[in-house]
């Protein structure tokens, strides 16, 4: 099999999760997304990593899966925060900061 | 069978160390009952440690953990920059209304752990160690950005900061993925390597890796036109964390930005030059309009900040010695700049009903001339006027690209200059010229950058040595730099040598 395929694969699920980051209003569902991009990057990790034969891109995506859970946990907190200040949850309407 | 013990170099990496059990010791004294206190001398203590540890290497240069970090002069001066910015925000957050909110030792160990990262990336010379260490730096900052729990920008500017930062990762990761992908390297010398190896000079695979790294650290470090949180985040965090965040993430970004640009990709350099040239002459037009006409102190520094990223960035795009030395001098005085206003906007915060808004300063000539000193020679600096350091460094980067062939850049840095001194000249007319007429009394007004819950009105706050002391340094030492310039261009010169000499 060849390794285009990963990496058409790996671009549509970056591009799914740029759109669902420009066109979606809840900030889980930004969250989610920006996982996807992450998970691209990931894919495409390892499969070069298996292309150029050394194992460097493995850990590379081991270590951004770490990082992409830090990440959520951060998002998922904050959200928590807003919804506590009964903030309504949709990204549109966080705009007191703005001009 | 034998065990090999890895060769760890422990005076290279003693800072990284003495900041890590710096994070622990604050974290662990917020815990009990009589070290509850002690959060902020403790981290002050640390830092201190750290950045005596980062001197008594220099001009030492060292490659460490298997050439994932390089200590060279180049990191230890753009450390040194944010471990100052971090000492400042330590003492502009004393009596800080977000720092308790948050729990001192956590606000204070999130503060370490940025620093952390910045000190980290610096030094990075690997993909893998690069990511880690961007997302050192990052993720404690979207915490910190939104600690002032009570307010809803605060929280709002967290969650922005999230989602755009976090956009900018994942953008730069895949970028790494592609030049990991047709290289099979991760340390910035064996790219360099596998592209001349591998013929892959302008290869679309590189190119793409290329693009998306720069679309990255365009995030990061507030390039136009991937700026536009930029403002918003810097109104919404709390003020010394805002502070912060201009300076020292800007000093680690470029620190390897430089890096990575000039030792992975040198030479890609006919590729991304005219790029990057693009990217700093619209980010100088676009910070300096979009400055013009704002209100809040905060986001106009923010919109500022977009325009000086712009200036700093032609030190990049010619990626020579001279470029990288007026780089580092331009962080070096751009960071006394902004802490001198920072702190000036910290004490009115706290004194006035107005927050951040531009009423905040008005008649402060006469109110508290030891506050408008600070703020006058902070914004006549970063308009870059002479006998200040901004104007020097100015001075340094034009001399750069001209050298480097990129004339028009440096035309684009002077007619920039021209623009933002409609905005900085601004606040030094609010503050001389009007008199006092409004009371900082009666109903609280619904104003910029001041919700009903704002921080409690001090009214002395004004006079505290920890708002006036800094301020006063920070301008004294932009001074100092703008009339003796020599210490600072010796320390510059160290770390452009470190990466071309």
């Amino acid at each position: 099999m060849s390794i285009d395929w990963f990496i058409v694969l790996s671009a549509l699920l970056f591009a799914t999760g740029a759109l669902g980051i420009l066109l979606r209003r809840s900030p889980m569902v930004i969250l989610l997304c920006l996982e996807l991009m992450l998970n691209a990057g990931n894919l495409a990790l390892v499969a070069f990593s298996r292309m150029v034969g050394n194992g460097q891109g493995q850990v590379f995506a081991v270590i951004v899966m770490v990082i992409a859970a830090c990440e959520v946990v951060v998002g998922l907190g904050l959200i928590v925060a807003i919804f506590r200040r009964r903030i309504p949850l949709n990204v549109d309407d966080l705009r007191e900061l703005r001009g | 069978m034998n065990f090999n013990e890895p060769h760890l170099d422990y005076a290279g990496i003693s800072p990284l160390i003495a900041l890590t059990v710096g994070i622990c010791v604050v974290l662990l004294s917020a815990v009990f009952k009589p070290t509850k206190r002690w959060a902020p001398g403790l981290t002050t203590i640390a830092l201190a440690a750290t950045a005596g540890l980062l001197i008594w290497q220099w001009d030492d240069p060292k490659t460490l953990i298997t050439g994932a970090l390089r200590l060279d002069d180049l990191a230890i001066s753009i450390s040194l920059i944010s471990i100052l910015t971090a000492g400042f925000c330590v003492v502009l957050s004393l009596r800080e209304r977000a720092t308790e909110e948050a729990g001192s030792g956590e606000y204070h160990s999130l503060l370490l752990g940025s620093v952390l990262g910045m000190v980290l990336l610096a030094q990075a010379t690997n993909l893998v160690s690069f990511f880690v260490a961007l997302e050192t730096l990052s993720i404690p900052l979207y915490i910190l950005c939104a600690t002032n729990l009570r307010r809803e920008g605060s929280l709002e500017s967290g969650l922005k900061y999230l989602i755009v930062g976090s956009i900018g990762s994942a953008t730069l990761l895949y970028g790494m993925a592609f030049l990991y992908g047709g290289t099979g390297a991760t340390n910035f010398a064996g790219i360099a390597d596998g592209i001349a190896r591998n013929g892959l000079d302008g290869d679309p695979l590189i190119l793409i890796g290329i693009a998306m790294a720069a679309v990255g650290l365009a995030f990061k470090t507030s390039i136009a036109p991937f700026h536009q949180w930029t403002p918003d985040v810097y109104q919404g965090a709390p003020t010394p964390i805002t502070a912060f965040m201009a300076v020292a993430t800007k000093a680690a970004a470029f620190a390897v930005f430089l890096r990575f640009f000039d030792v992975a990709l040198g030479s890609q350099l006919d590729d991304w030059q005219p790029a990057l040239a693009a990217l700093a002459a619209i980010s100088i037009v676009v910070g300096n309009v979009g400055a013009l006409g704002q209100d809040s102190l905060k986001r106009m520094l923010g919109y500022s900040g977009v325009a000086q990223a712009g200036y700093m960035l032609g030190g990049v795009v010619v990626l020579s010695e001279s470029g990288t030395s007026s780089l580092v001098f331009y962080l070096a005085a751009y960071a006394f700049m902004n802490l001198a206003a920072f702190a000036v906007i910290v004490g009115r915060e706290r004194e006035t009903i107005f927050g951040d808004d531009i009423r905040a300063v008005r008649g402060l000539g006469t109110e508290r001339p030891l506050l408008a000193w600070p703020l006058t020679i902070s914004m006549l600096a970063l308009a870059g006027l002479p006998a200040t350091a901004g104007f020097i460094g100015k001075l340094y980067l034009i001399e750069a690209l001209v050298e480097g062939d990129y004339t028009w850049l440096a035309v684009f840095i002077a007619i920039g200059t021209m623009i933002s001194l409609a905005y900085y000249l601004r606040v030094v007319a609010a503050m001389w010229m009007r008199p006092e007429t409004e009371v900082a009394s009666g109903a609280r007004p619904v104003i910029a950058g001041a919700s009903p819950e704002a921080d409690p009105v001090d009214p002395d706050a004004g006079s505290r040595w920890y708002i006036v002391g800094p301020a006063l340094l920070a301008a004294a030492v932009t001074v100092f730099f703008g009339i003796i310039p020599q210490p600072l261009v010796e320390f510059a010169s160290h770390a452009g040598a470190a990466l071309f000499g």
